[in-house]
């Protein structure tokens, strides 16, 4: 790697490393997703060597996370029969609330967060049944400020590559809007690293619009399980596309 | 799972309740202010139809909620028996915007009520809780302000404490104990078996209000 790209990170832990006081030990994570180039495929070749290239970033390796995703489907006691219900039902277990679980109905735009026991409540209840699941997982990396978790998305049950994610988190401040130049400052920089490589594609972030599910700005886990679903939805448009 | 058993009380005898709990359980009252709905999931949503409970602390500086399922008692000669009912409940805690969600997921509103009084949860074989509330209803939705006395002049009593399925029959032994000292005040049955006022209440009643705050037993 030149030896600017690191002058320049270096100046961004420097400066925008101790930028504001550090809130909490929680950050404000954006979630980017791999967006191939038209008429190519994704393939676990570009997995490695988006991995590669954060490591050749002098990024210290932490250890595996995942997140997962559930799609639910409604159960009537008549299929013919009329019922309210909702047709965009999703589930979200994320890496970094072992004992959270959270909802989303994209329909309506609520999401909630409960304890994990609401999943056996769910069970009891029988209305809905899980149809299908996602997983994210990969390798968490730490460069200065930032954390960084990067990852393959599958189907349970498969280890075909259905996308790559990577979750960019400064940990110093939870606030959206506070955070947004450093990432998109950092977040130059790892593009522009990234594009040495000539890869067939690249990642896409996308802004959560957060006040349409009723969250503030203070940045917390439910705002991570809106994100996830918003990826989600452009990976099975890709899929589809 | 849980272990439950109920009555009622007047309310003109609640003060010496009160004094008697205060004493038999030797720690602090929590004052109690639960907005309790209760949802059914809507026609043709479900294997069965099915039953969810959202519950509103209301006592809180910010209202914290939970979700509470409960299901079905255990059943037997064995359970018959048993003077205490044991069933199987699961509880969540869950975020404010939990009733637009089950809503969102086809549930309907039955009904809902408030329950204002106070509870005594304490260690005696089991970690039981004792909790003496009015129950009251609302004229108009989600009307907490406005809630008046489904028995005006009555209050519930229910002892619970939490259950598995290898201690089940200590934690009952444990309630029924418990419930021994209550039996000049009220009679504490399962669930859904009527009990009625009892005939010594008030006589007890005035005896604990003459001799003050009982000693810690």
């Amino acid at each position: 790697m030149s030896a600017l790209p690191l002058q320049r990170m270096k100046w961004t832990y420097t400066v925008m490393g101790h930028h504001g006081s550090c809130l909490s030990a929680v950050g404000r994570p954006w979630i980017l997703y791999w967006q191939p180039n038209s008429g190519t495929a994704i393939n676990s070749q570009i997995l490695t060597e988006v991995y590669q290239c954060v490591e050749s970033m002098n990024a210290t390796k932490g250890g595996r996370w995942k997140t997962s995703i559930t799609l639910y489907k409604v159960i009537l006691r008549d299929p013919n029969a009329p019922a309210e219900y909702a047709r965009d039902f999703l589930g979200i277990s994320l890496n970094e609330q072992p004992n959270k679980h959270y909802f989303i109905l994209r329909g309506s735009r609520v999401v909630v967060e409960a304890d994990s026991t609401i999943l056996t409540i769910m069970e009891k209840l029988q209305s809905y049944k899980s149809r299908l699941s996602l997983f994210f997982e990969g390798i968490q990396y730490q460069i200065g400020d930032f954390q960084l978790r990067v990852g393959k998305v599958v189907l349970s049950h498969s280890e075909n590559l259905k996308g790559i994610v990577m979750e960019v988190e400064y940990m110093p401040i939870s606030s959206v809007e506070k955070s947004r130049q450093i990432m998109e400052e950092f977040l130059d920089i790892w593009q522009e690293t990234l594009s040495k490589k000539s890869l067939p594609g690249h990642f896409v972030h996308n802004e959560a619009n957060f006040a349409d599910y009723g969250l503030a700005d203070h940045y917390t886990s439910q705002h991570t399980a809106v994100q996830y679903v918003l990826v989600m939805g452009h990976l099975i448009a890709a899929v589809r596309g | 799972m849980e272990c439950v058993v109920q009555g009622i009380i007047e309310t003109q005898h609640v003060e010496a309740l009160e004094i008697l709990l205060q004493g038999l359980c030797g720690v602090p009252k929590q004052r109690l202010r639960i907005h309790e709905l209760c949802l059914k999931s809507g026609p043709n949503l479900g294997v069965v139809a099915s039953e969810v409970r959202l519950l509103c602390d209301l006592e809180q500086a910010e209202p914290s909620w939970t979700v509470k399922h409960i299901g079905g008692a255990m059943r037997g000669a064995g359970a018959e028996q048993l003077s205490v009912l044991v069933r199987t409940t699961v509880e969540s805690k869950v975020s404010r915007n939990a009733l637009r969600f089950f809503y969102g997921l086809g549930y309907k509103l039955d009904y809902e009520l408030l329950r204002v009084g106070f509870a005594f949860t304490f260690e005696r074989g089991a970690r039981i809780t004792v909790a003496v509330t009015s129950v009251n209803k609302m004229p108009k939705l989600h009307a907490t302000d406005e809630a008046v006395p489904v028995t005006p002049g009555i209050q519930l009593v229910e002892v619970t404490s939490p259950a598995a399925a290898d201690n089940y029959t200590d934690v009952v032994a444990a309630i029924s104990s418990f419930c021994e000292h209550l039996a000049p005040l009220l009679h504490l049955s399962k669930p859904g078996v009527p009990t009625g006022v009892v005939a010594t209440a008030a006589a007890a009643a005035a005896s604990l209000m003459s001799n003050g705050s009982g000693t810690t037993l």
